[in-house]
């Protein structure tokens, strides 16, 4: 008889947890969020950090806790698919299929989808169990505006959109013939469509923190934005107006829990909070766990598969100090891939050497480790002139800044006081006209001033705003930037295409007397 | 692009990061040694966080 009343008791605890939790009119459902994942599977210590933070299977093991305790949406706001080796050697194909197992309920595009070209996208986007939201993004096949789900009884619209700034952010012909629209003027739209349709209207954004508190004042109506792309860990959601604004950080280091409570179909009351995800053991949940280990082990072996081969060695060691044929070839490379004028790198951004012979993908992730992208900016001759002398200013010392180059023949005397050592400059073999605009191309770092290039900053002061029409870069200094791709990922794909190199040193940079 | 590190401004072209703000402010460094960024609100973000004009961000 005890034994019988306390089956009934469990019976009874568990259709409580199953049922939505109403009292009286009032009804109770829970969004749980991630944003800007960009493949972080597996737990890592952040810069800075002594802790190992995040891993997708402890993640998902405490998603499934909170979801069963009150009818759950899970959203993913943004930037999934592209980041580390875990989701890039797979075009994303690995995060798809975790989110799938996960049980997302719909995610909003990223910038950083596009970065793998739109026939990529739209395999993943039809891999995908869940919708994938793109209200403001026109011409894109398989995109969806929203999504209504409905929750105890609670009809949820959610509405997706992404930053106007997308094409700025990935390589041109990754959104070619895509128009991304205001999403503020695309939301008032949909919001007119849906207000009467739905209880509640959410807005999975990937716009950034500060862009979502603009849209919560400007647009009417939204009852909650979950946001992405700043990788703001906003702690506890904000209110400004009648919009609640939650955003869970990156790289699933937190697990954002926003709890609703609506009353009469309107939302009366609201809590929530981030959970930080750490590494516990028992804390995974193991199919997920499993997932992540076997695409890990994937990642592993494509790191020993031979891309092509070297007939000479690759210098990686004299790079501080002066031209090596690793530096020309690298930087021939940056040149090419953005139609760039010359290029310009620093030394310090290579870091090995590689014998004669075969050249594997962990090769060429030893040689490039930083996560860099290509970057080209319109500079004058004399901004070109002004970063070689910056450059060639730290020989002594081997600074990291000393510059590889591509498509400029430099002399310089070390003896000449620091910034007057170079004697002449040739931009594609004819002497350099100081007034004349070229484009050279760069790495992130250096366009963004590391190693006190400042040049590059200084170049896009001078610069007037972006124009973008028909998803193209127009004008302005920033002439390239493909901020999909890092650039060690460019040169595995030149040698793949190349199969055997053997750069010289040519004579780029000579010193005379 | 004009951005704000520690009321400094900061210029960079469009699509670039907080990690790109604290390079060109030679403030990388810090987070290397346990400092983050916060944006004006007291929010703490990631160093691959997108900027947008205008926006203000402190190492601490």
């Amino acid at each position: 008889m005890i034994f019988r009343g306390h089956r009934t008791l469990v019976l009874c605890s568990i259709l409580l947890l199953l049922v939505p939790l109403t009292y009286g009119d009032a009804t109770e459902i829970r969004i749980l969020h991630v944003n800007d994942f960009h493949g972080f599977a597996e737990p890592y210590q952040p810069f800075g950090s002594n802790d190992y933070l995040g891993g997708i299977s402890f993640l998902a093991h405490r998603a499934n806790q909170l979801r069963r305790e009150k009818p759950t949406l899970f959203l993913a706001a943004g930037d999934m698919i592209q980041g580390n080796n875990w989701a890039n050697l797979s075009q994303g194909e690995s995060v798809i299929e975790l989110m799938n197992l996960i049980g997302f309920d719909a995610m909003v595009v990223g910038n950083h989808e596009f970065d793998f070209g739109q026939e990529a996208l739209k395999r993943r986007i039809s891999e995908a169990s869940f919708p994938v939201l793109g209200a403001n993004v026109k011409g894109m096949e398989g995109l969806k505006p929203y999504v209504i789900k409905e929750l105890g009884g609670i009809k949820v619209a959610v509405i997706g959109v992404v930053t106007e700034d997308t094409p700025v952010s990935t390589s041109p012909k990754n959104v070619m013939g895509l128009e991304f629209l205001s999403p503020f003027s695309v939301t008032e739209k949909y919001i007119r469509e849906l207000r009467d349709r739905v209880n509640l209207i959410v807005v999975l954004s990937h716009i950034g923190f500060s862009v979502d508190r603009n849209l919560a004042e400007d647009v009417k109506g939204i009852d909650v934005i979950v946001g992405g792309h700043s990788h703001t860990r906003v702690a506890k959601p904000v209110r400004i107006g009648g919009t609640l604004i939650a955003q869970a950080w990156e790289h699933g280091k937190a697990l954002g829990v926003l709890d609703l409570t609506l009353q009469d179909g309107k939302l009366v009351e609201w809590d929530g909070y981030l959970e930080d995800i750490r590494p516990k053991q028992g804390g995974e949940d193991p199919k997920v766990q499993s997932l992540v280990e076997g695409h890990s082990r994937k990642i592993n072996s494509v790191m020993d598969v031979t891309i092509g081969e070297t007939g000479v060695e690759l210098d990686g060691e004299n790079v501080r100090r002066k031209e090596t044929n690793l530096g020309d070839f690298i930087a021939d490379i940056l040149r090419e891939v953005s139609g760039a004028d010359a290029a310009i790198i620093n030394g310090g951004g290579i870091r090995a050497s590689l014998k004669q012979g075969e050249i594997k993908i962990k090769d060429i992730y030893t040689i490039l480790p930083f996560d860099n992208y290509v970057v080209s900016i319109k500079l004058t001759g004399e901004q070109i002139r002004q970063a070689l002398e910056h450059g060639l200013s730290g020989i002594e010392e081997w600074e990291g800044r000393f510059p590889q180059v591509s498509g400029l023949t430099v002399t310089y005397s070390r003896s000449a006081p620091r910034g007057s050592r170079i004697q002449s400059i040739l931009i594609r073999g004819k002497p350099i006209d100081l007034n004349r605009e070229y484009q050279v191309a760069t790495n992130d770092f250096m366009a963004a001033g590391g190693d006190g290039y400042r040049v590059f900053g200084e170049a896009v002061l001078s610069s007037k705003d972006f124009e973008i029409v028909g998803g193209m870069m127009k004008g302005e200094k920033l002439a390239y930037s493909d901020s999909g791709r890092w650039i060690r990922d460019v040169v595995i794909g030149s040698i793949r295409e190349k199969k055997k190199i053997s750069p010289m040193v040519e004579g780029r940079i000579g010193e005379v007397n | 692009m004009k951005v704000y590190v520690d009321d400094v401004p900061v210029d960079l072209p469009a699509g670039m990061t907080v990690k790109h703000a604290l390079i060109r402010s030679g403030l990388l460094k810090e987070i290397e040694a346990s400092k983050k960024v916060y944006d004006e609100w007291g929010n703490e973000m990631g160093l691959d966080g997108a900027l947008s004009e205008g926006m203000k961000v402190y190492v601490k």
